[in-house]
């Protein structure tokens, strides 16, 4: 028979004692468990070198943190949504964080640095039917890629370069540059901006942009 | 990058807003808007924000959607007959 509680109850006997609280813990950390053992088959990619004994006992490892820390967080959890959902967003960003950055493991900053690929761009070589819608994304690649040189400070062309043209996972950058995510975001934002101020500048706005490129889907 | 992911991601540039929520405060609200979602309901205020952020960050989009799909698919279990999943139901 399946055991169900309400907010009330979770909060209730999660911060009573003894039996009662043992109980719900355990039951916490059982689908914590199941949370991230979620993530992890759906990340299995970035898990290739573990065997199936060794990511059980890494969705556990995974659990017991994001047990912690949703006790840590308990006084702020309002009820704004369901307490399992709730708690199961922590196991989730533990054992995503954790996969990410296995899959990157053997990759430093500095190799990433050392890649000649900076801002490469490979547009399709398109038939002369094309030819204004070409010549119309080759003139907004240029207007981007002056914005990249000229506009963007040194951090903001890393991130961006990283995260949006290399593909590296945001938490793999954020612990490469000892950052936060927040911090590396910002960064993001901040590029995507004066990108776009630049592309209005010269008349574009987003309506330009989507059509020049609905063509070409 | 190939022009399919330059497309998609120039299309993000133009759709940048002057102040957008932070990833710890898209967190903060994920799991309300996963909830509401699902029941069908409409985003409003900082939810709004929160599919905004969700359109441009990667790393939060990744955790909403397994957010998601886990929540569908502990619900599912949960509708199963035997099961003994100890879930919420506030």
């Amino acid at each position: 028979m399946a055991i169900l509680r309400t907010n009330q109850v979770w909060l209730q006997e999660l911060r009573s004692s003894g039996e009662v609280r043992n109980a719900a813990i355990e039951d916490l950390r059982g689908l914590l468990i199941r949370a991230a053992s979620f993530t992890f088959q759906r990340t299995l990619g970035d898990l290739a070198n573990y065997s199936p004994e060794e990511i059980h006992q890494l969705a556990e490892d995974c659990a017991q943190d994001a047990l912690i820390a949703v006790l840590e967080n308990l006084p702020s959890f309002r009820g704004d949504s369901k307490f399992t959902t709730w708690a199961y967003k922590f196991a989730i960003n533990i054992s995503l964080t954790m996969a990410r950055r296995e899959r990157w493991r053997e990759i430093s900053l500095d190799q990433m640095e050392d890649r000649a690929s900076e801002f490469g761009l490979l547009f399709a070589d398109k038939s002369t039917a094309d030819l204004d819608r070409t010549i119309l994304h080759g003139e907004i690649w240029e207007i981007i890629a002056e914005a990249i040189r000229s506009e963007l400070t040194e951090k903001q062309r890393l991130v961006l370069k990283l995260v949006i043209f290399d593909e590296v996972p945001m938490d793999v950058v954020v612990q490469w540059m000892n950052s936060n995510r927040n911090a590396v975001y910002k960064l993001l934002h901040d590029a995507r901006r004066k990108l776009k101020h630049k592309m209005e500048s010269h008349g574009f706005g987003i309506d330009e942009i989507i059509d020049a490129f609905r063509a070409s889907e | 990058m190939d022009e399919s992911k330059f497309t998609q991601w120039i299309q993000k540039v133009m759709a940048t807003e002057e102040e957008e929520i932070s990833c710890s405060e898209c967190f903060d609200l994920v799991s309300e808007y996963v909830d509401t979602e699902l029941a069908g309901g409409e985003f409003s205020g900082a939810l709004r924000q929160v599919g905004h952020h969700l359109n441009q960050c990667r790393a939060c989009r990744d955790e909403y959607e397994l957010l998601r799909d886990f929540v569908i698919a502990e619900e599912n279990a949960h509708d199963s007959p035997g099961n003994d999943s100890p879930g919420s139901n506030p």
